[in-house]
């Protein structure tokens, strides 16, 4: 029943957008509206063929139904009901069905939101770009990532369970729900920058209405990863919250090039450069979705995740191909056309700074993508195997991280056009003490080794530009002074900075250790006193769990190993001792034989661990002020026009937040 | 990595020509200069996709190992049946020497793939299948065997030994053993086929032109 449902449901999605695509391709071609503007409603269908997909998974997994392979396979009547509903995206065949779910969403909000003007050509290749991205998703899951096969089960079968680590942490429901609004989300803007480059349409309105997409699946792709890290931090005990799992990797490149994109698609809004470029990160952003589900499913590179999931990498890697093509060829056929008449005055300019951060994050993006194909490049020139360690991912990404933080300290306070030393001096100045005052502090509070003390001093500095900007906004406008765009990537900024200062402090000064401890014994590490008290065993419906009652400095922490019922796994959970200064965590490394033997557990202590997990909310929330409508800023001319004259500071940041004086309507 | 990093490089490089072309005389030239680049990034990518394409899945391929090449360790013990083991006795034959634990997932999962491997094998002989067990009590690995299915010889006990001369980092790991005695493969993680792979390699190298 529940396998008929769903199988109904791939069926119904796929020849939804089949249909859709044939329709839209007729009407496109003829130039007939009345074809165009029917091809909307298709994207109808496709939700449709994907909520009854996950209406009938959900169901089957939630009612225990073994008769569908993909519960059969991944859950089991013992597992915790948030949990047989977070099933659904703990295996491959499930996270497609979660994908399909949403790009079919995504869909057809697209189709709703331009149901006043779907005769345009440009929205029509644009949904036409999303139903063709929909039909390969129904292709996979109704060729190989098929979740609805029937099974016969045997008498009593009840099930082996999602993987043990799947079903130990809460944010297992939250996590790649959110990661992959951001994922997908990227399909909206690469669909409108394909149907942009089709039509020709040299314009800058397309840029408008996806700019609310492209700031929304950022969010969603930062929460994502920071909850992947939490996830990691919480449940796999090293004590690591990023290990550059090619996993880690897959989700990170996107975001790379997505915020690149952001940043640089402003240049393009204010000065209407960087057309060519600011599609081409589109694409590269939407291919390299694309390209890390290939890397981490098909099973080429080695890693955690990656276990004989090798079916669907031929056609993920067809579908990669396409895509490449499509776009490659594009933008070479259009690329001279999209030419922006105007050119960049100075080096020392907001655009400079722009172009600065696009040449950091795409030499990021690269050395990401080289540690993470390395290996399979040298097998293929020489057979050898290799693999490239995280030394590599630390070495290379700190002077590029920190470049950044430089740049990000530098950026908000550049006027475009140019800027002069004076007018620099004058507004670095603050943010040049918060920087130096940031290292005082950090010195004094013992801190030593090179980049992490320039970490914090350049996170200073940074920090110091963008409170520099909020201040005088919030001064001048009040509380919308937190809204629109340039104000809310300030928060981001912040978010960012709170991020990059935990992540120096917690490697930089994070130890460890391995105490073997006798029931009221204690120890000392790191300015911490350890009591272990006894183990105390708990039975739940699906595992065994057995508790060591630490006290760490008078309070009593737990962390424990659960035995889950299949296959006796056993699978260790830290506890955390969390605070604002540092975080101590215990792992349970090994029970005691007897009542009262002795136990051994390993200690993390890492410094502003917690600011990592803020920052991230803070990202967020500052990405979610900058969506909120803020005010059309006067568009400079696109021509290079005199330089303004230094030294109006005030003034130019003015010109920078305040409502355009022509009475231009409110930002669309 | 020379491919990736042209694509990459080339991109910059738009970006530089596109948008800062330094003088107006220049711009005829500059203006031509898109559809060049995107052919130079599209054979790169096409390159770094028949790469990915001639990749196999890495379950069915073995690991580098300083142990590939060389001759197998001592290996004998006693399994948990109560008979005695040892490789020697398996000379002209192929081994599979499989290090796991009864706690571990991975270990799991790669379980029925040797039960394959063994059963495809159990008619000609020419392959056998021993585990050895890695920090593990007899009771629990008798249960994980009646779990799990598999019926081949199973060391037992205070493994240690066996498991610092075979250099195993952590478990699942398996190491090939050909008729000779040398260590061929290792795999972290195994496949039915990857070990059928590593066997119709070998006994082509044996059988082949000298």
């Amino acid at each position: 029943m529940n396998s008929a449902l769903g199988v109904a449901g791939i069926v119904l999605g796929l020849l939804g957008s089949i249909c859709g695509i044939v329709v839209l391709a007729i009407g496109l071609r003829r130039g007939n509206a009345a074809l165009i503007r029917s091809g909307r409603s298709y994207a109808w269908l496709v939700l449709g063929g994907a909520v009854l997909c996950a209406v009938a998974m959900q169901r089957a997994l939630l009612t225990d139904d073994f008769t569908v392979s993909f519960v059969h396979d991944h859950s089991a009547t013992t597992t915790p009901g948030v949990f047989k509903f977070a099933t659904m995206w703990a295996a491959l065949e499930g996270s497609i069905l979660l994908w399909t779910l949403v790009l079919a969403s995504y869909t057809a909000i697209v189709g709703w939101r331009e149901r006043t003007r779907t005769d345009d050509p440009l929205v029509g290749w644009a949904l036409l770009v999303m139903l063709v991205v929909c039909a390969f998703f129904f292709l996979l899951l109704a060729g190989p990532a098929n979740p609805f096969g029937t099974v016969a089960i045997p008498e009593g079968y009840d099930g082996p369970g999602p993987n043990p680590l799947l079903q130990n942490h809460i944010l297992m429901a939250f996590h790649p729900p959110v990661l992959y609004l951001g994922y997908v989300g990227f399909t909206v803007p690469f669909a409108y920058a394909i149907g942009a480059l089709i039509t020709g349409r040299v314009g800058e309105g397309w840029l408008a209405g996806t700019r609310r997409w492209t700031l929304f699946s950022w969010a969603c792709l930062t929460a994502g990863i920071i909850m992947g890290a939490w996830w990691s931090y919480e449940v796999l005990g090293w004590g690591g919250y990023w290990a550059w799992d090619p996993v880690e990797n897959a989700s990170f490149l996107p975001w790379l090039t997505g915020t690149a994109y952001i940043h640089s698609v402003m240049v393009q809004e204010r000065r209407g450069m960087l057309r060519v470029w600011n599609l081409s990160l589109l694409c590269a952003t939407f291919s390299l979705t694309i390209l890390g589900t290939f890397l981490t499913r098909s099973g080429v590179i080695e890693s955690v995740h990656a276990f004989s999931e090798s079916g669907i990498g031929p056609m993920i890697l067809g579908f990669f191909t396409l895509i490449v093509v499509v776009s490659v060829g594009l933008i070479g056929w259009r690329g001279d056309r999209l030419r922006a008449p105007g050119r960049i005055d100075s080096p020392l300019s907001r655009e400079g700074a722009f172009l600065a951060n696009n040449i950091l994050f795409g030499a990021f993006a690269f050395v990401v993508l080289l540690g993470t194909v390395f290996p399979l490049i040298v097998e293929a020139s020489n057979g050898e195997r290799i693999s490239v360690g995280v030394p590599y991912f630390n070495r290379m990404s700190t002077p590029i991280g920190l470049t950044l933080l430089f740049l990000m300290a530098v950026a908000p306070v550049l006027p475009w056009r140019k800027a002069s030393g004076e007018l620099l001096r004058h507004r670095l100045l603050v943010p040049a003490w918060v920087g130096a005052g940031a290292l005082a502090i950090a010195v004094l509070l013992g801190a030593t080794g090179l980049s992490a003390l320039l970490a914090f001093l350049l996170g200073g500095f940074a920090a110091g530009a963008a409170g520099r900007q909020l201040v005088l906004a919030t001064r001048r406008q009040g509380w919308r002074g937190l809204v629109g765009r340039a104000n809310g990537g300030m928060i981001v900024h912040i978010g960012v900075i709170l991020i990059a200062v935990a992540i120096a402090a917690s490697t930089a000064y994070g130890r460890q250790t391995e105490m073997k401890l006798a029931p009221g014994q204690s120890a000392e590490f790191a300015g911490h006193t350890f009591v272990y008290r006894g183990t105390e065993q708990r039975l739940l419906s699906n595992r065994d769990v057995v508790e060591a009652t630490i006290e760490i400095d008078g309070s009593t922490y737990a962390p424990a190993l659960s035995r889950f019922r299949f296959g006796s796994t056993i699978i260790g959970t830290p506890s955390v001792a969390s605070t604002p200064r540092q975080d101590v965590a215990v792992t349970l490394l090994e029970l005691p034989a007897t009542a009262d033997g002795v136990v051994s557990i390993r200690v993390f202590v890492q410094p502003l661990i917690m600011w990592l997990w803020i920052g991230g909310g803070i990202m967020v929330f500052g990405t979610a002020m900058a969506i909120v409508p803020g005010r059309r800023r006067n568009p400079l001319a696109a021509v290079s026009a005199p330089i303004e004259v230094a030294g109006h500071d005030e003034i130019e940041v003015a010109v920078d937040d305040d409502p355009a004086p022509s009475g231009v309507p409110a930002e669309v | 990595m020379t491919e990736s990093a042209t694509t990459e490089s080339s991109k910059t490089d738009e970006v530089g020509e596109a948008d800062v072309p330094a003088r107006p005389t220049a711009r005829p030239t500059a203006r031509r200069s898109t559809p060049w680049i995107a052919a130079t990034v599209g054979v790169v990518l096409l390159l770094f996709i028949g790469v990915l394409a001639t990749r196999k899945p890495s379950d069915q391929k073995g690991i580098s190992s300083p142990l590939v090449g060389k001759a197998v360790p001592p290996l004998a013990g006693t399994t948990i049946d109560g008979k005695p083991f040892n490789i020697d006795d398996y000379r002209g034959r192929y081994v599979v020497v499989n290090f796991f634990a009864t706690w571990c997932v991975p270990c799991i999962q790669e379980h029925p793939e040797l039960v394959a491997f063994q059963e495809q094998h159990a008619a000609t002989g020419d392959a056998v299948v021993v585990s050895v067990a890695f920090n593990d009590t007899e009771e629990n690995i008798r249960a994980f065997f009646a779990t799990n299915g598999g019926n081949w010889p199973v060391i037992g006990g205070d493994t240690g030994p066996t498991i610092l001369d075979f250099g195993v980092v952590k478990v699942p790991e398996s190491y090939v053993v050909s008729p000779s005695r040398q260590v061929v493969a290792k795999f972290t993680g195994v496949t039915t086929a990857g070990l059928n792979e590593v066997m119709a390699d070998i006994n082509k190298q044996i059988s082949g032109p000298r």
